[in-house]
């Protein structure tokens, strides 16, 4: 596991695309203390790894399949309408630099 | 007294006879919620409800929602009516589809009057982080405890006796613990078994729409309108909708419940305990064969951890989709980066960016097998148990909360047993996607304290056969701050 | 120092279905921006996506053609990373579970064949198109939420050549199992590669470089054997090469840098929530199998054991129409080959001549196998048919017949005692000519020939009537 530094944080809120106050960063380094010390506790849980990692909270598989049948799309101006910056009937950024 | 306050039964046989009408009821209630002073409610959504309210003159002998007026959360897509999870990130976000169950409720007759707050994003269980600051306990006057969160607005609008009915979302607790704080019955029912299309997502694995009644009786009418298999949710299940009413008032004698000691033994409060051993014997009075287990103080202390890994990078993905792009406020920039950025910085508050963070770190590649996939690992571990333990009982029986309702600047020791152990164990629930209600119990100085039973997937009509049961062991039905009762236990 | 490539290729293909992946939305190309949109696609808040079964049909056949393991339960994952074309944030791929994996093809290149490895085949979904202009970017979200499969091969080429083949061979399986339109020029199949290159004998792999921008198969071949070269030379002169993205540049035909890379991008992938695991049966599986349309090599094979030669199957193969319409007609004549030949010839020319394609052919498949019966049964030559074949691509009110009889062709005489007749009328009536052939004079065979056509009005077959001339002069 990465070892958690105020830099590692600061990265890992940048790459979220987003950046918060230094003293939120102090917050989230202690929060970290507490989470990764109690993950430590459970990696300790005999027989865990017994288990294969849980997403669905039990057997719920399926055998359904979408037919392959176009709807009705949405009026443009559904798409468009809440987006802040829309030119030519698309939403628009600045130049995207391949 | 207003018709308002009636149990469902009472209210509906009253529409039915023309007694009052939909659009009375909709108009006290419109009345009640602007007079409200819980901060509860986003936005009412007054025109459209009255207007809809107009349209029902002929009563549906059948249908006992026909006519209720009810809150939706913040977190469910209703057409043409801003839904902003109470996050900044959406304001102005006006969805261009309907919920599917928004869509249930109007088909089945019901009038949504409005949108109730929540903590931002759904995320948070103390209901001060979203649009509004504090939502208030209507059972505190003086606006110091807390109604719990993260649905809070739904929860304080019924309990305030706004409405009778009132969606939410759970994704640990969020229902069931707000319920118990506001002496409510909170419904999350199997997971799958109400299409989940039009509730922005917290953690999908764990998210559940659940919903807050003050009687049993409509908690399983309202299960009957709301389940089913649904085309825009590949998740919901394709089990045929049943009767969950059929079972209301059955003799429940024979049923086993499992007691969870360990939660039990973690609760300081005395009031609490001795409702809790009484409700045990008048349980037993009734046929209900009780037998006490031991779920294990490890996993238990697990489970906070377990949930905040699970949910928080689940939700980083899932609000990825919030950049300020597509919807919500655009802030501009530079570069395609900087307007994602600038959206982000300023839509998030400072409380969600940390769970995004938290979220993200456990993902990483070099940090999913000991933080993520060793959560994923332990949820599996926790259900194997459950499901053990519900091998040999109907129910797992316990207190939802280790007390009533916490204040506003009430430090609480998050490490403690109790609040690891006691205020936690509601998330078992959306962990084993089971079906759990929380019943109220009685009062302690005046703020409700609650109970919540779990039942087998699926088995929905028969946690409501001891729902009501319990229901009417503890004479706390109809119960809102306009509707005090003391109860029987 | 002598070098050898490693290539491995990454061919995203667009699938063809009616609706999207995970929407319902219809997919549509070149229609109005963001008017085939579901909201799934533009990722409002509280959509989920449901798979779509045609892509999994698709998948399912174009993992079969690659002789791939199937998996018969679907699991999805999320690739989250932000970009301004992907409106959920994340990608919902399959890395864990992929529909297929442990495949392979065969290429032939100067009639050896090899088989290069495939190491997996997994759905996904397209993102948004991007329009680029000189300070803005404008997004149309018509593409998002596209079907894709993604075909990654293991490192087993080793020049530009093979590698062609090698998408030659994956375009052909995804056109004519009817999955995809397989268009390189437009987008629907494209291609990353990775090229390194190591000492002949080396284990270890050489630096990876990863190739965009690659827009025909030519260009496949083109790229990489630039960039096999480049790197030799780097190594040569004592230089290393760099980990880094770079672009094919067309017009310079060189590759040209885009971004060096560091560290490989954390994609965070885990296990879609929204969509539980959904079990294939083998009846499911079989009959998308069995169901397949037939495949490149099938019919190559077929259309050689029918009596083609190996350029013609070729060529008729090379668009997928053309082996369609071959198909409708082929059953009804006797010998295939006049078919492709006229399809080849004639066709192809008044194709190019008027810009038309062969969809666009108003002639019926069986009315030019009728027209290949009138040379195979009716005794009229190849470029009779051909006339009347004109005619009624001309006039295609005209059936054959009345092409022919408004052309005024009639069936050729073949019988030799027939043109026996006319030889020794033409004869009797020539004895200059007679004479002139003995002395040694070739033209007057030529104007014999001439002179029997005209007393038969064409109707005899010019060769057996020279035959004929010959065998008579001689006993003359």
């Amino acid at each position: 596991m990465k070892t958690i530094t105020m830099d590692v944080l600061k990265d890992a809120a940048n790459r979220l695309l987003f950046t918060m106050s230094e003293e939120e960063y102090q917050t989230l380094y202690d929060e970290f203390q507490i989470l990764t010390k109690q993950m430590g506790n459970i990696g300790k849980i005999e027989g865990l790894e017994d288990f294969a990692p849980m997403t669905f909270p039990f057997d719920c598989t399926t055998d359904f399949l979408r037919e392959d049948e176009a709807k009705e799309p949405l009026p443009r101006e559904e798409v468009l309408e809440n987006a802040g910056n829309v030119q030519d009937n698309e939403i628009k950024l600045p130049k995207v630099v391949l | 007294m207003n018709y308002l306050d009636l149990s469902i039964d009472a209210l509906h046989e009253a529409l039915v006879k023309k007694e009052v009408t939909p659009l009375e009821l909709t108009l006290e209630a419109l009345k009640r919620a602007k007079e409200d002073n819980n901060n509860a409610i986003e936005r009412l959504d007054e025109e459209n409800a009255i207007a809809f309210a107009k349209t029902l003159t002929e009563p549906e002998v059948d249908n006992p929602l026909w006519g209720i007026p009810y809150f939706a959360k913040d977190n469910f897509s209703t057409k043409g009516v801003e839904t902003t999870a109470s996050s900044n990130i959406l304001n102005g976000y006006v969805p261009i589809y309907d919920a599917t169950v928004v869509k249930k409720l109007k088909d089945a007759k019901m009038v949504m009057i409005g949108k109730t707050t929540l903590d931002e994003l759904a995320m948070g269980g103390t209901g001060t982080t979203g649009h509004l600051g504090k939502t208030y306990n209507p059972y505190d006057e003086k606006h110091l405890h807390m109604v719990g969160g993260s649905s809070c607005g739904s929860a304080a609008s019924v309990a305030a006796g706004l409405v009778p009915f009132a969606l939410g979302s759970d994704t640990g607790d969020s229902v069931r613990k707000p319920a118990s704080y506001a002496g409510l019955v909170g419904m999350k029912p199997t997971w799958g078994r109400i299409s989940r299309y039009g509730l922005f997502p917290f953690a999908p694995s764990l998210d559940h729409v659940a919903y807050f009644t003050r009687d049993v009786s409509l908690s399983a009418y309202a299960l009957n309108a709301l389940s089913g298999r649904d085309e825009n949710d590949s998740t919901s299940s394709t089990r045929p909708v049943e009767d969950y009413a059929a079972d209301l008032h059955k003799d429940v004698k024979g049923m086993r419940v499992a007691v969870l000691k360990d939660i039990v033994d973690s609760i300081t409060n005395k009031v609490l305990l001795k409702k809790f051993n009484k409700s045990l014997e008048e349980l037993k009075k009734k046929g209900v064969e009780i037998h006490e287990v031991e779920f294990g103080k490890e996993l238990l202390e697990s489970l906070y951890a377990t949930y905040i890994v699970i949910s928080c990078a689940e939700a980083t993905s899932n609000d990825a989709n919030l950049d300020g792009i597509k919807f919500g406020p655009y802030e501009g920039g530079n570069t395609y980066q900087e307007v994602m950025f600038n959206a982000r910085t300023k839509g998030f508050s400072e409380l969600i960016k940390r769970r995004f963070v938290i979220g993200s770190y456990c993902l990483m590649r070099e940090n999913q097998e000991e933080l993520f996939l060793r959560a994923q690992r332990n949820r599996a571990k926790i259900v194997a148990k459950i499901n053990e333990i519900l091998d040999n009982a109907d129910f797992i029986y316990a207190p939802a909360a280790p007390g009533v309702a916490g204040l506003f600047d009430g430090a609480s020791d998050k490490l403690s047993d109790e609040y690891l152990i006691a205020d936690n164990h509601l998330c078992l629930g959306n962990f084993a996607g089971l079906p759990s209600i929380t019943l109220p119990l009685g009062f302690e100085d005046g703020l409700p304290l609650g109970v919540n039973f779990m039942g087998k997937a699926f088995e929905e009509r028969k946690l409501f056969n001891i729902a009501k049961t319990f229901e009417d062991i503890s004479g706390l039905a109809d119960l809102s701050a306009l509707n005090k009762k003391e109860g029987n236990l | 120092m002598n070098f050898e490539a490693v290539i491995g290729l990454e061919i995203h293909v667009e699938m063809k279905t009616k609706s999207k992946m995970f929407s319902s939305a219809p997919v549509g190309f070149s229609r109005e921006p963001n008017t085939q949109v579901a909201p799934l696609d533009m990722a409002f808040p509280g959509t989920m996506p449901v798979v779509n079964k045609q892509a999994v049909i698709n998948a399912i056949r174009v993992a079969n053609a690659l002789h791939m393991e199937i998996d018969h339960t679907l699991y999805f994952d999320r690739k989250n990373y932000f970009y301004s074309d992907l409106p959920k944030g994340f990608q919902i791929t399959q890395q864990a579970r992929p529909i297929g994996k442990n495949g392979y093809l065969e290429v032939e290149i100067d009639g050896v064949k090899k088989k290069i490895g495939i190491e997996r085949i997994h759905m996904e979904e397209d993102t948004c198109k991007q329009l680029h202009f000189m300070d803005y970017t404008l997004l149309d979200y018509n593409r998002a939420g596209v079907p894709l499969v993604e075909i990654v091969s293991l490192p087993e080429m080793s020049n530009g050549t093979e590698a062609m083949k090698y998408v030659e061979t994956i375009r052909n399986i995804v056109l004519y199992s009817g999955t995809s339109d397989g268009k390189m020029e437009e987008g629907s199949l494209r291609c990353d590669t990775n090229v390194s290159i190591r000492p002949i004998g080396q284990k270890e792999f050489g630096t990876k470089v990863e190739v965009k921008n690659i827009n025909s198969f030519k260009s496949i071949e083109a790229a990489i054997d630039y960039e096999i070269k480049r790197q030799s030379q780097l190594l040569l002169s004592g230089e290393k090469v760099r980990q880094e993205t770079r672009r094919w540049d067309e017009a310079s035909g060189k590759t040209v840098l885009m971004r060096v890379k560091t560290d490989a991008v954390d994609y965070k992938y885990f296990c879609e929530p929204n969509i539980t695991p959904i079990h294939l049966s083998d009846e499911f599986v079989e009959n998308a199998i069995r169901t397949c349309p037939e495949l490149y090599d099938s019919k190559k094979e077929r259309y050689l054991k029918a009596g083609l030669a190996l350029s013609d199957v070729e060529i008729i193969l090379s668009n997928i129409d053309m082996a369609s319409y071959f198909e409708k007609a082929m059953d009804k004549v006797k010998n295939p080959k006049d078919l492709a030949n006229f399809l080849i010839v004639e066709i192809n020319a008044y194709l190019n001549k008027n810009v038309l394609k062969i969809t666009d052919l108003s002639l019926k498949p069986e009315t030019l196998a009728e027209i290949v019966l009138l040379q195979e049964e009716g005794g009229l030559s190849h470029k009779q048919c051909a006339d009347i074949l004109f005619k009624v691509l001309e006039e295609p009110t005209l059936s054959p017949k009345d092409a022919q009889k408004a052309l005024n062709i009639v069936a050729q005489v073949s019988d030799t005692g027939a043109i026996m007749g006319f030889v020794t009328q033409v004869l009797d009536a020539n004895p200059q000519s007679i004479a002139d052939f003995k002395a040694g004079k070739d033209r007057a065979l030529g104007f014999l020939v001439g002179q029997i056509m005209k007393l038969s009005k064409g109707k005899v077959n010019p060769a057996e009537a020279s035959r004929l001339l010959k065998e008579e002069l001689l006993k003359r």
